[in-house]
This record gives C-alpha cells, sequence and structure tokens, in this order.
C-alpha cells in the first residue's frame, strides 16, 4: 500500500506542447483514483509521468514521502496495465505471469506459489498452460492483471485496461476490477474516458480537459456538484441539457422558458439578476407533466426508462432538450409534451464554473 | 519425510505442469552447437583432395539430419513428449560412434603433397579437438535423453495423482 503525492506537476515536450498544467493530488493508501476525460486531456500522460515512462517537466512526485521523481520506472515499484495488454505471444500464461519473477532471479517454487496465487483470485488457474492466442480479450486482460499482482507492487497503473473490450466483457471486467481492488485493498490509479468506469470503479475521479484538471471528488460530488459546464457535460449519459437564460425576479426567462425558482435558488442567483447565465438541467431530473413545453422529435425506449428527444417550445423552435422518462412511452414525431425540471444546476455565462451557494 | 519436504517436492513437481523442460531443450541445442564446431574443424587441415569422397558426401549428409532431427527433440522435449527423448538416446550414441569415422580416418591418414613431403591429414590438436567436440555433442543429448525421460515420467505419475485426488475432492 502506498501514498502518492503529486505536486504542481507539468508536462512539456520538446515542441512546446504542454500536456499536463499544474496537477496537483494526494492519494491516500488503497485508494482507487480514476482519471477521467475525452481523448487528448492528458490523463495517460500524467499516468505515464507516475509510472516513469514519461519525464516529469516540472513538480514533485512523493510516494510515501519519497521524492521519485528523477526515480527510474523500474526502481518506482509500481506495476502498470496497459490497454493492448502487452502480454508475451510465444510465453504461456504461467511464463507471463512469472515473468518479472523471473527477471528478478526469485526462488522458482516462491514464483509458482505468487503466481498460483494471483491465478487464483483472477479465476485463471485452468488457463496457465495456455498461450495468450488461446484466450479470450477478458482473459487476456485478467493475465495482465495478474502480472501486476504477483509483483506485489506498492501502485497499481491501469491505462484504459477495458478499452479493447466488448460492452458485455467490459462490464464484467470492471466488476473483476472492482472485488480485486477490495480484496488487496491496494492504492490504484485507472485511466479511461469512458464515465460509466468512473463513476462505477472510483473512490475519486479526476476529471481532467485540455490538460488540465477541470474538478477531484467522490463520483457523486462530479454527479451531484459539477464544477463547470464541462465536467457536468461529460459526467451523465445521456449528458446535461444546457440552455441560455435571463435571471429576472425570482424566475428563469428565455424565448422558450419561464422557470419559477425556489427560495434557495432566489438565494443564490440573486448576484446574477438581471444577467444572463447557463442552466443545466439532467435528462433523468425532468419530469413529465409542468408548464414547460416541448416538442418530440425522436423516442428512445431502453425498458426500464424512455429518453425523449425534442425541442423547448409547443413550436418546436427552441434549443434542443433530452428528457429521460421512467417506464415505455409511446410519443411519435412532433408530439407535444408538458415537462417540468426536478433538479437545476446554475453555471455563470463567463466563467462556465458552478453558481455556488454563498458559505455564511 | 517432513510436511515441508512433501510440499517442495509437490511444488517442484506442479511446476513441471506450467513450466517447459528448458534443460533438456537446452542440452539439445547445446549439442548442435558442438556438432557444428564438429564439422567446422573438420575442414581445419588443408589436406589437398583426401576429403573429395562419397564419405563426405554422406557425412554432410549426417550432419543435415543430426541437426534437424535434433531440433526436434529440443522442441518436443521442452514440452514432455517422452517419444523425442527416446529418440536423443541412438542419436547420442552415434555421436560417440562417428569418433571412428571421419575424426580417426583422417587422424591415421597420411597424404604426399606437391613437394614430395608426406604429412599427417589431421594432427593430433585437431584430432582431440574433433573427438571431444563429438564427445561433448553426445554427452549432451544423453543427459537431455535422460532428463527428459525422467522429467516425463514424474509429470505423468504426478497428473495421474492429481487426477485420482480429484474426484475424491469432488466428492467431499
Amino acid at each position: 500500500m502506498a501514498k502518492l503525492s503529486l505536486q504542481h506537476l507539468d508536462k512539456i515536450y520538446d515542441n512546446d506542447v504542454q500536456a499536463v498544467y499544474d496537477f496537483n493530488m494526494e492519494v491516500e493508501d488503497g485508494e482507487l483514483i480514476v482519471l477521467v476525460g475525452p481523448s487528448g486531456c492528458g490523463k495517460s500522460t500524467t499516468l505515464r509521468m507516475i509510472a516513469g515512462l514519461e519525464d516529469i517537466s516540472n513538480g514533485k512526485l512523493l510516494l510515501d514521502g519519497k521524492d521519485i521523481t528523477q526515480a527510474p520506472a523500474k526502481d518506482r515499484d509500481m506495476a502498470m496495465v496497459f490497454q493492448n495488454y502487452a502480454l508475451y505471444g510465444h510465453m504461456t500464461v504461467y511464463e507471463n505471469m512469472a515473468f518479472s519473477l523471473t527477471l528478478r532471479k526469485e526462488n522458482p517454487n516462491v514464483i509458482y506459489k505468487k503466481v498460483l496465487a494471483a491465478a487464483e483470485i483472477l479465476d485463471l488457474t485452468s488457463q496457465l498452460n495456455k498461450k495468450p492466442s488461446q484466450l479470450s480479450g477478458g482473459q487476456r486482460q485478467r493475465v495482465a492483471m495478474g502480472r501486476a499482482i504477483v509483483r506485489n507492487p506498492k501502485l497499481f497503473l491501469f491505462d484504459e485496461p477495458l478499452s479493447n473490450l466488448d460492452a458485455k466483457l467490459r462490464g464484467s471486467t470492471r466488476r473483476e476490477i472492482l472485488l480485486l481492488h477490495k480484496r488487496l485493498k491496494a492504492t490504484m490509479l485507472y485511466v479511461t474516458h469512458d464515465q460509466t468506469e468512473a463513476l462505477t470503479l472510483a473512490d475519486r475521479i479526476v476529471c481532467m480537459s485540455m490538460g488540465h484538471v477541470q474538478q477531484i471528488g467522490t463520483p457523486l460530488e462530479l454527479y451531484d456538484s459539477p464544477a463547470n459546464i464541462f465536467v457536468a457535460s461529460f459526467i451523465g449519459l445521456p449528458p446535461m441539457n444546457f440552455f441560455n437564460v435571463k435571471v429576472e425576479g425570482g424566475k428563469l426567462t428565455s424565448s422558450t422558458l419561464s422557470v419559477e425558482l425556489d427560495a434557495e435558488d432566489k438565494a443564490r442567483l440573486k448576484a446574477y439578476e438581471g444577467k444572463e447565465i447557463t442552466l443545466g438541467v439532467r435528462p433523468e431530473d425532468i419530469g413529465e407533466g409542468g408548464q414547460t413545453k416541448i416538442k418530440v422529435m425522436t423516442n428512445e425506449n431502453l425498458g426500464l426508462n424512455t429518453l425523449v428527444h425534442g425541442h423547448l417550445g409547443a413550436d418546436g423552435k427552441g434549443e434542443q432538450i433530452t428528457c429521460k422518462f421512467r417506464g415505455w412511452c409511446e410519443y411519435k414525431d412532433g408530439d407535444e409534451v408538458s415537462i417540468r425540471f426536478n433538479r437545476m444546476h446554475f453555471f455563470d455565462k463567463e466563467t462556465t464554473n458552478a453558481i455556488v451557494k454563498e458559505e455564511k | 519425510m517432513s510436511a515441508n519436504a512433501n510440499e517442495l517436492k509437490f511444488i517442484r513437481r506442479d511446476r513441471m505442469r506450467y513450466e517447459n523442460n528448458k534443460l533438456s531443450s537446452n542440452l539439445a541445442i547445446i549439442a548442435i552447437v558442438f556438432n557444428c564446431f564438429f564439422f567446422i574443424s573438420i575442414y581445419g587441415s588443408n589436406v589437398g583432395n583426401f576429403y573429395y569422397t562419397l564419405m563426405m558426401g554422406a557425412s554432410i549428409v549426417y550432419n543435415l539430419l543430426f541437426m534437424l532431427i535434433v531440433f526436434l527433440v529440443a522442441e518436443g522435449s521442452k514440452s514432455y513428449h517422452i517419444g523425442y527423448s527416446y529418440i536423443a538416446i541412438p542419436v547420442g550414441i552415434l555421436q560417440f560412434v562417428r569418433i571412428l569415422g571421419y575424426p580417426r580416418i583422417a587422424h591415421t591418414a597420411t597424404i604426399s603433397l606437391a613437394d614430395d613431403s608426406i604429412v599427417n591429414v589431421m594432427g593430433n590438436a585437431q584430432f582431440t579437438r574433433t573427438v571431444l567436440y563429438l564427445c561433448i555433442s553426445g554427452i549432451c543429448l544423453l543427459l537431455s535423453a535422460a532428463i527428459g525421460i525422467y522429467k516425463c515420467r514424474e509429470l505423468t505419475s504426478h497428473l495421474k495423482e492429481l487426477e485420482a485426488a480429484s474426484p475424491k475432492a469432488d466428492a467431499a
């Protein structure tokens, strides 16, 4: 188990492109941190800097209080699991898992015990004498994890380990990673662009965009109280709806919207009276029945829920909106539906930051 | 036998289920290497047309066959195929028999050169070297075979024990 401290990390490549800006975070013992963000946001670069595969341009990296900023990858006592598994095709599963220990010239009997223990955890015992080509994608990824486990490292690093798997296998392997984390109680850093993985796996999520950390928090914090429009739009599926509205006399108004604010929201938006803000509403926070009208464009039945896509306003000329209604709905194109917003998020239009209640 | 020794014995045997028989395989490869040294060193003496005979042709063909067979033995014994280890025994013995072929014939033969001087085809040092290479090659092959057969038998009996134990576990 390990405690990791990232202090003002920057990554600037030789061509002056900066991939990571001022990354700060404290990872506690046994925590599972998920770095999430779109492609090119710097999450994999950050992980590779931690692993020692990329140089750190500025800042400090401490593992259990020891400065490892300049330490070579082999001396960092971290194990990394890659998206493409990185298994040796000519070796059996056993040999793949034992490889790092063999390089360290460990006693073969000790290697045997460690490999079998890891195989037991990952349910790979019956596959040990097979070659990677004889395994499914999920099993190969488990072998890659097994190779990390046998080393008993201080820190596990996962770089989009489920991206090569199909949707069904991704779900089951995700649960296995979660069980593994609970069983090993190890400190893990996990990179993904899939918000479902982030929300289901993480103790804390680091949401990144264009090299900047947007928000660090628990999955619930990111979902419930997004720090800005980027986080609000990235976390949640389908994504949050955004509307430009004006705060006027305790109401939010636009050409197609008029929403009455409660006392708490009124107080929160007091400073914005007469100004335009961005209103965010999650599709699942929209209910049927209310004063706001939408015109249905398409209807997606998912069994338990129905996604209704439409445009605000009875004439259907307003902003696009997605609603997630409970149950099976049979709306047709052009139907007029009344909706209400059960929960709203407010964002400053200029800074895109969330408008939070002022602390007294 | 103590519990610890029993456990170590079990681990040693069980490891064979997952690990290749690298020792047997590597010994067979070493046998090929020393055989190569042997036939390279045969040509070390410049002795006119002494070697231009049918026997040398046969020797070359045998060397090619030897390398092919022993390579297959190396691969087969790596994955505990006992048949390949059995093949290694006669091939290994033949390496010793080959001492009676070219090394001995060339060592006892003489040839007259253009200046009418008579010289030995193969000197003592070269003879010793070629014999040594054939011996090492033969020993490696016999060792490879012995280790391969021993490990194969041990693995087979271990697998039988495991198989016998598994229905009991199911019943329990």
